[in-house]
């Protein structure tokens, strides 16, 4: 469950976000999560969950998950390649068999937030 | 209400230590290696012969993460090599600011850092630890479908050591579909199949690693 290490950093980070913008409170928080990034996202949500008790400045946070499908493109020739499930990435090009070079999918990213 | 941009990596900060335990090695001129696997695939003891056969002509130094005992640490120390424990209490993972403190303590005056992640196929692949290569060990009792299980793992590794390839008469293990599925999830990982226990492959294992290591030197 290291999606618990992953909740504190995203609070460690609305902190310091806090600080600089002289926010109050953070009513909305958006992340981005690639489906390989190796983290699940109803773990992440529960670890969330459970630190909101001992984490004011996530009290009254909700979270919003974007999670980004797997994408690939062909140095070669071009060719893109979109995967919803990880279990079915294949990073060779079908054209020419070359690696592709991974373009979205593996990132973990606080997009914005809305506070006052 | 106002809504700020904020665009920053979660992970930012654990990939800013990944990076000053790189530039540390760099300048001290020493290899890392990260052995990730599950728990009992090997990964001490692959560890262990791996030392032994290369120990005379490299100084090699060990961080243990693997839990909270000191059994694999202390099966390194017997080898006569430095051994730091990084004390995980139930982490599922070692971060970089975990191996940055094992740094100060472990001698840096080596030419091999061996660090052995907590036994897990998912957690450790999430964060960077500074290391030079990826070491995963995958073992055949585990069964020919992990690759496409753990998926997140086999994309990180920059090598695959497939163990215990002497139960392979044993079990039903294909292990040209390990491979196939592991050119598709990762075309530039490097597969070696090796027994820890008998021997076999270790050879070919130990020259891929010296190998590679020159290689760095070069840069
Ligand atoms: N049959 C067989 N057993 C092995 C081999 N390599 C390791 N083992 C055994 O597997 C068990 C777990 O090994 P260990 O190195 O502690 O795994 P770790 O948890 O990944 O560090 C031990 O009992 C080893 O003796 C191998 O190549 N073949
Ligand atoms: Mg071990
Ligand atoms: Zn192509």
């Amino acid at each position: 469950m290291h999606e618990g290490a992953i909740a504190e950093s995203i609070v460690d980070i609305l902190k310091q976000v806090m600080d600089d913008n002289n926010l109050k409170r953070i009513v909305r928080v958006r992340l981005k999560i690639g489906k390989m990034s190796g983290v699940m996202i109803d773990a992440l949500l529960f670890a969330l969950e459970a630190l909101r008790s001992e984490e004011d400045v996530i009290s009254q946070t909700a979270f919003d998950i974007v999670e980004t499908d797997v994408k690939a493109k062909c140095n070669i020739c071009g060719e893109f390649y979109e995967y919803s499930d990880v279990s079915e990435v294949v990073m060779l090009c079908k054209k020419c068999g070359m690696p592709l070079d991974i373009i979205e999918g593996k990132e973990m990213e606080i997009v914005d937030v809305e506070g006052e | 209400m106002k809504r700020v941009v904020v665009e920053k990596k979660i992970l930012e900060r654990n990939d800013e230590s990944a990076k000053k335990i790189r530039e540390i090695l760099k300048n001290k001129g020493v290899f890392a290696l990260n052995f990730m696997a599950s728990p009992g695939a090997g990964k001490t003891t692959i560890i262990e012969k791996t030392i032994e056969a290369l120990k005379d002509n490299y100084r090699i130094s060990y961080i243990d993460g693997d839990l909270d005992t000191d059994r694999d640490a202390s099966r390194i120390k017997k080898l006569g090599i430095d051994v730091v424990q990084i004390n995980t209490s139930g982490a599922c993972h070692l971060d970089a600011d975990m191996v940055l403190k094992a740094l100060k303590q472990v001698s840096l005056d080596c030419d091999i850092l061996i660090i052995e992640n907590v036994g897990n196929l998912v957690c450790p692949a999430t964060f960077d630890v500074g290391a030079n290569k990826n070491v995963v060990i995958l073992s055949v009792p585990e069964g020919d479908d992990k690759v496409k299980k753990y998926p997140v793992m086999f994309n990180v590794a920059d090598v695959v050591l497939l163990n215990k390839i002497d139960l392979l008469k044993f079990l039903d293990f294909d292990v040209e579909k390990v491979k196939k599925e592991l050119k598709e999830i990762n075309p530039d990982a490097d597969f070696i199949e090796v027994s820890a226990k008998e021997g076999y492959g270790l050879d070919r294992w130990f020259e891929y690693l010296k190998n590679l290591i020159a290689n760095s030197s070069l840069l």
